[in-house]
């Protein structure tokens, strides 16, 4: 956490209001981590009861989105912060929405096992695992970066995305294959591209979370851009 | 359909290079400037160019040097005898250290506004009118005129226009330091610097005299010293921090207290100071 810089003011309150923010976001962080995993999970071992807890539990990640988004403009309202903790909060109030989305993809996926399933289906869920499996590694990555708001983690995990990008086209590829040669799997199919959708959606949140942490650490906004032009602009 | 781009968004907030002025964008320029009070160097080697029709923020803590510095441009520190200044502060091209500089002039066109309202015992309208008369203005007409300007300018002409001829100091204090800087424009000057104006003010008055400076700029330069960040933040287009003598960042308001470059900056507008 030294690379926050936070524990330095001469109000030791608000030294105490921000350290307590990034626990609740890092807890958050752990929540959505623990939702995907177990979405994945239930989708691997078609284990509808987990599917059910992952369905069940979005809404602690919805709370702790609400719960810290309001400590955030508590934060704001009586610190006027500036510089760098006004980046902090920023980055945060960001961070905590695109977290909530992630836990909400992975209520998505989660619901995709307790549909009625054929064993078809299930070897078409099958595919999803390499990608799953990756995007849970980004995930942690930037977790990780965002922990230790640690640039260089930070601007190397956001090239992640691209592999996650490539991942998803060839699976859409095959997926394709699936329905043009056997129509009547259509409907099963389509329930296999809305999670695998879901996952990219979750490779492009990471990628944002990422440009968060290069924004509160550099101040140069890297949004909207390339990776190659991240390089360019730090 | 409108187009937005990065370019249109940030079309309404036009960054000045405050490094590249072109000679008419600028209204002040400030060169290599030291201050002694007798053997202390309160500033040193200043160097910056204050832009015309902008609002240019001096921060910093206490004894840092930026009222000093605020008090050079209009020669305020000739008063103080232990006083030595090298360096130059140019006003329109010209330095106003130079010897044939005439000081009296020079207030004319660079006003000043101090913490405290001192409005001088005297009716609104002849404080209004002080500086006019001095300069040998007696005709009625014009002087009528020009106190209703002011203080319309001052944002004060409607809550005194009935009672000009009463005294001054009848005002609350957040009138009498708008009726002060109405003073102060009434001569039309270039140049309007404020020394924490608001810092004996309530939060309403303030907003109040931060609302006019805004507008203010429109007609006049205006600098201000400031204790208060925020208000800096709120009202200035330019900020200057300075420590202990040195000016230590100066840059557009909005980079200054989003993304400052130096350490010290951000230490002081982060509340990590000390």
């Amino acid at each position: 956490m030294d690379n926050l810089n936070i524990g330095r003011h001469i109000s030791g309150q608000f030294n105490e209001d921000l350290e307590r923010i990034i626990n609740h976001v890092m807890h958050m962080g752990g929540l959505v981590e623990k939702q995907l995993t177990d979405a994945l999970t239930s989708v691997c071992d078609a284990d509808e009861a987990l599917a059910k807890q992952v369905i069940q539990n979005d809404y602690l990640v919805n709370s702790a989105e609400v719960s810290i988004d309001d400590e955030c403009t508590r934060i704001i309202a009586k610190r006027q912060p500036a510089a760098g903790d006004l980046r902090l909060v920023m980055a945060i109030v960001k961070t905590i929405t695109d977290l909530e989305r992630i836990g909400d993809e992975a209520e998505k996926i989660a619901n995709v096992t307790l549909e009625s399933l054929t064993t078809q289906h299930k070897d078409l869920l099958a595919n999803l695992d390499n990608l799953g499996r990756h995007v849970l590694t980004f995930l942690q990555a930037t977790l990780d970066a965002f922990t230790r708001m640690d640039l260089d983690a930070a601007v190397k995990t956001h090239k992640s995305d691209d592999k996650i990008d490539r991942e998803y086209e060839a699976l859409m590829r095959q997926l394709m294959t699936y329905m043009m040669e056997d129509p009547r799997s259509i409907p099963q199919v389509m329930s296999v591209i809305w999670s695998a959708r879901a996952l990219e959606r979750i490779g492009d949140r990471c990628q944002n979370i990422c440009e968060y942490i290069i924004y509160f650490v550099k101040g140069k906004v890297v949004r909207h851009t390339t990776p190659e032009d991240v390089q360019a602009i730090l | 359909m409108i187009s937005v781009t990065p370019k249109n968004l940030s079309a309404h907030n036009v960054k000045l290079d405050l490094n590249n002025l072109s000679p008419e964008q600028v209204a002040l320029e400030i060169k290599n400037l030291d201050l002694y009070y007798g053997n202390k160097q309160a500033l040193q080697n200043i160097s910056m160019s204050i832009p015309k029709g902008q609002v240019t923020a001096f921060i910093g803590p206490s004894g840092c040097g930026k009222s000093t510095l605020l008090r050079c441009i209009n020669r305020m520190n000739d008063l103080v005898d232990s006083c030595k200044i090298t360096g130059q502060i140019k006003l329109n091209g010209e330095n106003i250290f130079h010897r044939h500089t005439d000081v009296a002039a020079l207030r004319r066109k660079v006003g000043m506004v101090f913490q405290r309202p001192n409005p001088f015992p005297k009716s609104i309208y002849e404080n209004v009118v002080y500086g006019l008369r001095i300069t040998g203005e007696n005709n009625r007409r014009v002087l009528d005129e020009a106190v209703e300007t002011s203080l319309r300018s001052a944002a004060l002409w409607n809550e005194v226009k009935d009672r000009l001829h009463e005294s001054a100091l009848g005002l609350s204090g957040g009138q009498q330091q708008r009726l002060v800087i109405a003073r102060a424009i009434a001569i039309e000057p270039e140049v309007l610097l404020l020394d924490e104006p608001t810092s004996a003010l309530d939060p309403i008055s303030t907003l109040t005299i931060e609302e006019l400076i805004n507008d203010l700029k429109q007609q006049f330069t205006v600098v201000i010293v400031t204790h208060n960040m925020q208000q800096a933040a709120r009202v200035s287009d330019q900020t200057a921090f300075m420590y202990m003598g040195d000016l230590i960042e100066y840059s557009d308001t909005n980079t200054l207290f989003t993304t400052p470059r130096q350490k010290k900056t951000e230490d002081y507008i982060t509340g990590r100071y000390g």
